[in-house]
């Protein structure tokens, strides 16, 4: 059997290869893969040298900071009031405000996902989320709108149609031609032509979609090799080849039901308009409604209304005089202790309470983006496209998900900046050189692998089980295949 | 006789089921997007006049406070939404509808909505202008792309044209069958649209007719330039077959490939800063222009030194303020000059990709594209800059002459209404249209190269 396989897979890729359509399309896909790449590359590449000189910019920030604070309790030296390392008020804000960031994947060249319209990175000071967790990265909307031409993209909607392209008609032209009578006459089963003519076909298009990508990866991002990323850039190759399964069983099925050519080339893109074009577009659409966020314009109410509270309620603080313009020397601390002028302290507890306010509330436009995005978990399987899409961008580090996490670590960290500079300013504790040392500094948490490894298969498997299904109806069809 | 083959081919159409089904399903997305649409607007607007009234009498009625710290809490600003954006959202994903007015730096709009989105907001947004704009080439090639080949492997094209009929009378015929189809399907979907776009929607009514008059013609164009294409394709290719696999793949190649591709090109041509080095370059001037102020008025090389006398706080404020106006100015409009070159220049890459053409003007007119955004948050950074004056103003003259008491100062009611509400008239009609121009042109050349590609391929093959 695996003889015959063997034979009639030689004798297809002998066939392609003269005909020069798997030379055309090779170098097409080549091409676009090729190109896909090239932007991811370029992506990743934009985002690291931004995020290494955030924290270059950081750490040169704090070295001055530190070195001024040395001034200031060794030498004598009077700071500014508005730049001054030991004022905890000063420190705790946008001063001495570190960034939290979410490292960029190795793997992040494969699919742009988010990280065109979320940042990486984000100033977290005293002040309330509200200030700084709705930055974005500065991109055309137009070009939002038209999207990316990045690898996810050539996989989720053109990798289909050059499999249709290879074998809308694979059983179909054999029969039109007269040659398929004649190639079972010669004692050939039809299921091992069948299996032998894909066998060819995939390996060809697997080829570039896999092996393109992974030695590009590899070689481009040295730290794609490490044993950490074994695990995402199997599932990667995993999601490719289940994604293109899909799309083999189905135009094996219809080959299989015996129709001609072109109508089979018209079902197959029937099939892809709707999976690709249509079904993610409209569960876009039910998975909003569904699981609807809460209105931003209510949220830009409440923070209106409860800064308005805050400041009445700060009134007498905010109302008190720089003391430093008259005595300067306040900005110097003593024995441990600083002045923290008034109106330092009132705009801190300001911003505390508004932070306090708005928590749940910003908690909820989380929440319930969490939610859509479990409905989608659960119901993208309506669509191949949907999945591998989704399965494309978690892996490769860009997805919703690792940004709804990154987002909770920020939440986290924010809490800890908070907590430390808090009894700080409250007491007019002056910050010393040990607090430097002890002042919370963000790390980077990955999500917990077993989530991760969860949703690749379930993945997979929403992707893998209509394949098998389709291919079972298809090899059903094909036992009453007629020849003639 | 143009006539008789335009009926003919609409039977066809009809009987052998591609117009009720591919129509339906194309009916069926335009309504679910209408309806989606309808339903978004009718939540978001009321909202915001809401919400803008609210703000603004909160902001009278605050009790007596430091205007500085009132400029801090400031106003927020809601973008009016255009009624038109029931049919073309345009960018609206991708930008925010929020302004928060506030002391010291210009705003940029927050809440983008692809931020409260999954990934699945990449694959498009569901509305009557994405439907058109994607499918209707489609449905357009699933009408016709056997016009012409059809009849010539039946062998009907040659009695036809034995009959005395005339290949350009026959083209006529059919462009019109297919002109009938299209609009036996959109035609009630216009209407259906068009009331739609009225129904609580408080614009006046002029304006939403010219419009949607505008984006009917827009629209049209786009169509008949498909409808031309598909029968130049029809009747220069040999099989029906070849016909559709060469249409599909141009319909790939233009609605899907190109707008991707034109918008990595439009970046390599005009490169846009990244958020990091935006801030930096406009946080870099900002600080020479401060220096050379403070040094100007003040003496004082660092803003805010303990050198500076209370009783000139508002003053420096004020200072402090003006000078960063125009640097504000200088680097926005660099970053949105930059957005608008962009946007040209795939403007005209809509000569090959006629999709980015009808998508400029239809958000264009629809007022959901960059420019009404540009100038809506001009207008937000113009009525800031009078909050800023007003405060700082009264500070010079109330809370200086207090020295050490300037920030015991409290202003109240009588100052806060010196600031007038924020009232936002969205561009006219005109100014709109104006600004699609180039798109509309690109268009209607689009309309005018197909036709005449139509017009050579259907003399120059004839029925063999």
């Amino acid at each position: 059997m695996l003889r015959t396989l063997l034979l009639v897979a030689r004798q297809e890729a002998r066939l392609l290869l003269a005909d020069r359509t798997l030379w055309i399309i090779s170098a097409l896909f080549v091409a676009i893969v090729g190109y896909g790449l090239f932007n991811g590359v370029k992506q990743a590449a934009l985002k690291e040298t931004a995020l290494a000189s955030v924290l270059q910019a950081q750490m040169r920030g704090e070295q001055t900071r530190r070195a001024l604070l040395g001034r200031i309790l060794h030498e004598g030296a009077l700071p500014d009031p508005f730049a001054n390392p030991a004022d905890p008020s000063v420190m705790g804000g946008g001063y001495g405000g570190r960034y939290a960031y979410m490292p960029i994947s190795p793997l992040a060249p494969l699919a742009f996902g988010q990280s065109d319209i979320r940042p990486d990175y984000y100033k977290v000071t005293n002040r309330s989320k509200i200030n700084f967790l709705y930055d974005t990265e500065i991109e055309n909307p137009w070009n939002l709108l038209s999207g990316h031409f990045d690898l996810s993209f050539v996989i989720v909607y053109l990798f289909p149609l050059l499999i249709f392209a290879l074998s809308y008609n694979f059983l179909s032209a054999e029969r039109e031609h007269g040659t398929l009578k004649m190639l079972l006459s010669q004692g050939i089963a039809l299921p091992h032509l069948v299996a032998g003519k894909i066998a060819v076909r995939a390996a060809v298009l697997l080829a570039w979609a896999v092996i393109v990508p992974l030695v590009a990866v590899t070689i481009l991002r040295p730290e794609a090799r490490s044993a950490e990323y074994l695990g995402p850039l199997a599932s990667w190759c995993a999601f490719v080849v289940a994604y293109a399964a899909i799309w083999f069983a189905l135009a094996f099925t219809v080959n299989a039901l015996g129709r001609s050519s072109a109508t089979n080339a018209l079902i197959l893109i029937g099939a892809w308009i709707v999976c690709v074009l249509i079904l993610p577009v409209v569960l876009n659409v039910v998975v909003s409604v569904a699981s609807p966020v809460p209105s931003r314009t209510e949220l830009a109410t409440r923070t209106r209304l409860v800064t308005g509270e805050a400041l009445t309620r700060y009134a007498t603080l905010l109302s008190t005089d720089y003391q430093y313009v008259d005595n300067p020397e306040l900005s110097r601390p003593q024995n441990g202790r600083i002045a923290i002028a008034g109106r330092m302290r009132g705009s801190y507890l300001m911003e505390r309470d508004v932070d306090e306010q708005l928590e749940g509330l910003l908690d909820a436009f989380n929440r319930q983006l969490a939610g859509q995005q479990q409905l989608i978990s659960r119901y993208g399987a309506i669509s191949p496209a949907i999945v591998a899409y989704e399965g494309l961008t978690a892996v490769a580090g860009t997805g919703v998900r690792r940004h709804l996490q990154f987002q909770r670590q920020i939440d986290e960290f924010h809490r800890r900046w908070c907590t430390f500079f808090d009894p700080k300013i409250q007491e007019g504790i002056a910050i010393s050189e040990a607090d430097l040392d002890s002042m919370p500094a963000f790390v980077s948490n990955e999500e917990d692998r077993s989530v991760m490894r969860t949703s690749v298969v379930t993945g997979l498997l929403q992707l893998l089980v209509p394949a098998i299904a389709l291919a079972l109806f298809g090899g059903w069809r094909l036992r009453r295949y007629s020849v003639v | 006789m143009v006539t008789t083959i335009a009926r003919k081919d609409l039977q066809l159409l009809f009987r052998d089921g591609r117009l009720p089904w591919a129509g339906g399903v194309v009916l069926v997305l335009l309504a679910t997007a209408l309806l989606v649409g309808w339903e978004r607007r009718a939540e978001i607007s009321t909202e915001r006049a809401a919400a803008q009234l609210l703000d603004y009498d909160d902001w009278v009625a605050q009790p007596e406070r430091h205007p500085h710290n009132a400029a801090h809490q400031g106003m927020h600003v809601f973008k009016p939404d255009p009624a038109l954006s029931v049919l073309d959202p345009g960018i609206d994903p991708y930008v925010g509808s929020t302004i928060w007015l506030r002391a010291h730096l210009q705003s940029e709009l927050t809440f983008m909505p692809a931020q409260d989105a999954t990934g699945l907001q990449r694959f498009g947004e569901l509305s009557p202008a994405w439907v058109l704009q994607i499918l209707g080439p489609l449905l357009v090639i699933v009408l016709g792309f056997d016009a012409f080949s059809s009849e010539r492997e039946l062998g009907t094209l040659r009695q036809t044209l034995s009959l005395g009929i005339t290949s350009r009378q026959l083209f006529l015929g059919k462009a019109l069958g297919q002109a009938m189809a299209v609009g036996v399907l959109l035609g009630p979907a216009a209407v259906i649209a068009a009331l739609a776009t009225f129904a609580g929607s408080g614009a006046a009514i002029g304006d939403i007719a010219a419009r949607l008059g505008w984006l009917f013609l827009g629209y049209s164009l786009y169509v008949a330039a498909a409808v031309f294409i598909v029968l130049a394709v029809s009747a220069i290719v040999r099989s029906s077959r070849l016909a559709l696999v060469a249409l599909l793949g141009i319909w790939i190649a233009t609605t899907l490939l190109a707008p991707r591709a034109a918008s990595d090109l439009s970046r390599v041509w005009y490169p846009s800063p990244t958020r990091l080095a935006f801030n930096a370059a406009l946080g870099a001037d900002m600080g020479h222009v401060a220096e050379e102020v403070w040094q100007e008025n003040f003496g004082l090389s660092t803003q805010w030194s303990p050198e500076l006398p209370l009783d000139k706080w508002g003053l420096a404020l004020q200072v402090d303020d003006h000078a960063g106006y125009g640097v504000m100015d200088r680097h926005f409009a660099e970053l949105w000059d930059t957005f608008a070159a962009q946007q040209r220049a795939q403007e005209w890459l809509g000569l090959v990709a006629p999709v980015l053409a009808v998508r400029a003007f239809s958000m264009g007119v629809a007022a959901t594209d960059f420019s009404h955004y540009r100038d809506f948050s001009l207008a937000a950074e113009r009525h800031r800059r009078v909050l800023q004056d007003v405060v700082s103003a009264d500070l010079v003259k109330n809370a200086d002459p207090r020295g050490t008491g300037h920030f015991d100062y409290r202003a109240g009611t009588d100052l806060w209404q010196h600031v007038p509400p924020f009232q936002y008239t969205p561009p006219s009609v005109a100014w709109a249209v104006g600004h699609t121009m180039r798109s509309f042109g690109v268009l209607l050349a689009t309309l005018l190269a197909s036709l005449a590609a139509a017009l050579f391929a259907v003399s120059a093959r004839r029925a063999a």
